[in-house]
């Protein structure tokens, strides 16, 4: 787990009880359509939070959310239950949204060694960033290869180690894309 | 490090977020003691640090339901495995029988839960294209299917007379059994037409067709 160790489950459940979504869960994954969009309902903020974050594209984050939720319908009956369902959604949506960033092959997505910091925004007023961009928008002006790392790592915890492994680069590639996406944020929350 | 040299990135970073190695951290800790530079550099951090704490955990979609076309698309999801249903030669003709009637089965199962639940509101499209998209294709998909399934209807019938009375039999019986599931279809998309999934079945009934007159002239 990176520095933060914020909770990787998705999303903090409502006040249903345990019971209650455990049955709404079991009833999704014999099929009970109308269960699985209670789930939905629940989880589909984080969800989207973390596509939004990831791909920095509003339209392809919202596509992403349904080829999420389609994938989690797809693969709902293999969910044992031995972690929590917002964490296995999760993992699953992070997996969704790093394969269509490979399909995507997009110039942008450096996951290799470069050191060219031309990607990352100028500190300059080319941008004309409002004063106060928050950091959701400062995120869109990232290359995609280190926003990805920097949300991974620095919003949802997970370590180098764990980075590396899910998107296929060096562990030390993963720490500099960090340390390049952090520092391009910085200067653009500067500003 | 104390000296003149400055913070590495990594000390920098490792210092902002709390990550350092122990064996390091009080030289870190001394160093930006004494460097103003390196210091200001690690609050600058810090306080990025600080705003992404404060990050909410999700996110709401603005103005978007995207609960219809997921809906849609695990609708059209169930249909799948008729469409793809593997083609049967002649040996395994009794299986073909017993495959068709249970997805025309399972078809009117699926029309009878979904006329239950009311009509179905038109999906918005994600990016004002998809759901109609979605749509056009199914309806192409139909046409071409039920324009296939007229052509083979013709041939078996000039191949009729060459048929054992009994596969004749057998032939159309299994046809009206997809016809009538096909009549019943029609009628649940007129009082439904917003519903993607009975426009899917549709598709994958006259598929079902089409594989089935394929499978009767070849065995003829």
């Amino acid at each position: 787990m990176g520095m933060n160790a914020r909770p990787r489950s998705v999303v903090d459940l409502p006040s249903a009880t345990t019971g209650d979504l455990d049955d709404v869960v079991r009833r999704a994954q014999q099929g009970d359509v109308d269960a699985f969009e209670h789930l939905y309902r629940v989880h589909s903020p984080a969800v989207y939070a973390l596509c939004r974050r990831m791909v920095g594209d509003e339209r392809e984050s919202l596509d992403l959310v349904q080829d999420v939720f389609v994938r989690i319908w797809q693969r709902l009956p293999t969910f044992r239950g031995q972690s929590a369902l917002g964490t296995w959604i999760h993992r699953l949506a992070v997996n969704v949204v790093l394969e269509q960033l490979r399909s995507a092959k997009r110039e942008a997505l450096r996951f290799l060694d470069d050191a060219d910091d031309t990607l990352l925004p100028a500190r300059t007023s080319e941008h004309h960033l409002d004063a106060a961009m928050d950091l959701d928008h400062a995120l869109e002006q990232l290359p995609a290869g280190a926003r990805s790392v920097f949300v991974l790592h620095d919003i949802h915890g997970y370590s180098h180690d764990e980075i590396a492994e899910m998107t296929g680069i060096a562990p030390g590639t993963a720490r500099a894309q960090l340390w390049r996406a952090r520092r391009a944020l910085s200067r653009l929350l500067d500003q | 490090m104390t000296g003149h040299h400055h913070l590495t990135e990594a000390e920098r970073h490792g210092a902002a977020d709390g990550t350092l190695a122990p064996d390091v951290a009080s030289e870190v800790v001394e160093h930006l003691g004494a460097c103003d530079v390196c210091a200001t550099d690690v609050a600058r951090l810090k306080s990025l640090m600080t705003r992404i704490r404060e990050v909410p955990a999700t996110l709401v979609v603005d103005g978007e339901d995207l609960w219809p076309s997921i809906r849609a698309r695990i609708e059209q999801e169930k249909v799948a495995p008729l469409r793809d249903a593997p083609h049967l030669g002649a040996s395994s003709r009794r299986y073909g029988s017993w495959l068709v009637g249970l997805a025309i089965a399972a078809s009117l199962i699926v029309v009878a839960v979904l006329a239950r639940r009311g009509p179905t509101r038109a999906a918005p499209a994600v990016d004002g294209t998809t759901s109609s998209g979605q749509f056009t294709a199914v309806a192409e998909s139909t046409r071409v299917y039920e324009e296939q399934a007229r052509f083979l209807l013709n041939e078996l019938e000039l191949r009729r007379a060459l048929m054992r009375p009994e596969s004749a039999a057998s032939a159309d019986h299994e046809l009206q059994v997809i016809d009538g599931a096909i009549a019943e279809l029609k009628r649940a998309i007129e009082r439904d037409p917003n519903n993607m999934a009975l426009r899917a079945l549709l598709a994958s009934s006259y598929k079902q067709k089409v594989d089935l007159l394929k499978r009767i002239n070849n065995a003829g």
